[in-house]
């Protein structure tokens, strides 16, 4: 089977089948889109809210508030339906501890994809978020399924 | 490659060399004056993706203490283990090798961290003439890739990084790790101004 890996600030679809796979999520979050009835999928690995410094953006699937919007541009012209479209996500979590000045980037990127969501009406049917450990995301276009891998932990279904 | 970026690249590596000479000096004593060669520094310009290779596979477990530079240098360090090495150091400062990290250990490697990266700094500071202000360390433990972005995160990073890297071993016991450096845009530039490098 096709497992395609999503990098920072990527997004990538797939149809039919295959699978969508983003390792590493510290802050960083995995944000899936799926209609399930045409079995198109898409996976985005957000790295930061917004595009707070500026400078030129070649990859809407690095910021939140540019992902969502990205995302179901290309799935609709595989051929998804928006007012079919279910999202999970998982990740933003806060690795560091002690340091008082470690900014809390995992929150506010799980805040501001929620409110790109309900700002485009897109249910966010499942989530793992938030916490204090990395997790690694796989999704299964062809079946649906979506796995969380945590260090030391058996997965857990989203 | 252009000229201008040669020459920033030289500069940063020459400063990263000792940073990390003093760096290293300072965990050698904090080990007993356990021998630590120097891998000879690196300073590049690299893109996001590539960067995660630089503390082993993305899903490797690793030890990472991350500390925020303020004053005339705003940057970020971080000091990278392999959980083995993690280990191995806990059990020198602690007398037995931990089975689990626990708020003893975790502080420990904040201590560890901190005494490194301020050895770096203090170098750092008094080449450049500069004052530099570390924050209170910040410590995880977990995948490679998870840590170095949320690092990369924080620093809110562009696609392209400009990161000084070195790494130390030593002989016996497996204790080795990477010292990486992620200087702030802005201040590099008037860094290298200052050096009289900036107009070049």
């Amino acid at each position: 089977m096709e497992e395609v890996f999503v990098n920072i600030g990527e997004i990538k679809v797939l149809a039919q089948e295959g699978r969508l796979v983003a390792i590493g999520l510290g802050s960083c979050v995995g944000l899936i889109l799926y209609d399930e009835l045409a079995k198109i999928g898409g996976m985005a690995h957000v790295f930061l809210p917004t595009n707070r410094k500026g400078g030129a953006n070649q990859h809407p699937g690095k910021f939140a508030d540019t992902a969502v919007s990205a995302m179901v541009e290309q799935m609709a012209a595989m051929g998804a339906q928006k007012r079919r479209l279910k999202a999970k996500m998982a990740g933003g979590s806060q690795l560091f501890s002690y340091g008082a000045s470690v900014m809390d980037v995992g929150r506010q990127n799980v805040e501001a994809l929620q409110r790109e969501l309900q700002a485009a009406g897109i249910p966010l049917v499942a989530s793992d978020v938030l916490g204090s450990r990395g997790r690694k995301l796989i999704f299964d276009v062809g079946t649906g399924q979506v796995l969380v891998f945590v260090i030391g932990q058996e997965p857990v279904e989203l | 490659m252009t000229y201008e970026s040669d020459f920033k690249l030289d500069v940063l590596k020459e400063l990263g060399n000792i940073g990390a000479g003093h760096a290293t000096t300072a965990l050698s004593t904090l080990l007993g004056n356990k021998k630590l060669t120097l891998v000879v520094p690196e300073a590049m310009i690299v893109g996001m993706q590539e960067s995660m290779s630089l503390c082993g596979g993305p899903e490797s477990l690793v030890g990472a203490i991350y500390i925020r530079v303020s004053g005339g240098l705003c940057g970020h360090m971080a000091l990278l283990l392999p959980y083995e090495s993690v280990q191995s150091l806990l059990g020198y400062l602690l007398g037995a090798a931990p089975q689990e990290l626990r708020d003893m250990e975790l502080s420990t490697l904040q201590e560890v961290g901190n005494i490194v990266v301020t050895s770096y700094l203090n170098a750092l500071a008094e080449m450049t003439n500069t004052q530099l202000f570390p924050s209170v360390p910040a410590v995880a433990v977990d995948m490679a890739a998870a840590v170095w972005s949320s690092i990369l995160a924080g620093a809110e990073v562009a696609d392209y990084i400009t990161i000084v890297q070195t790494g130390f071993q030593t002989d016996a016991e497996i204790i080795d790790g990477t010292i990486a450096f992620i200087p702030d845009e802005e201040d590099l530039a008037k860094l290298l101004g200052a050096l009289g490098m900036g107009e070049l």
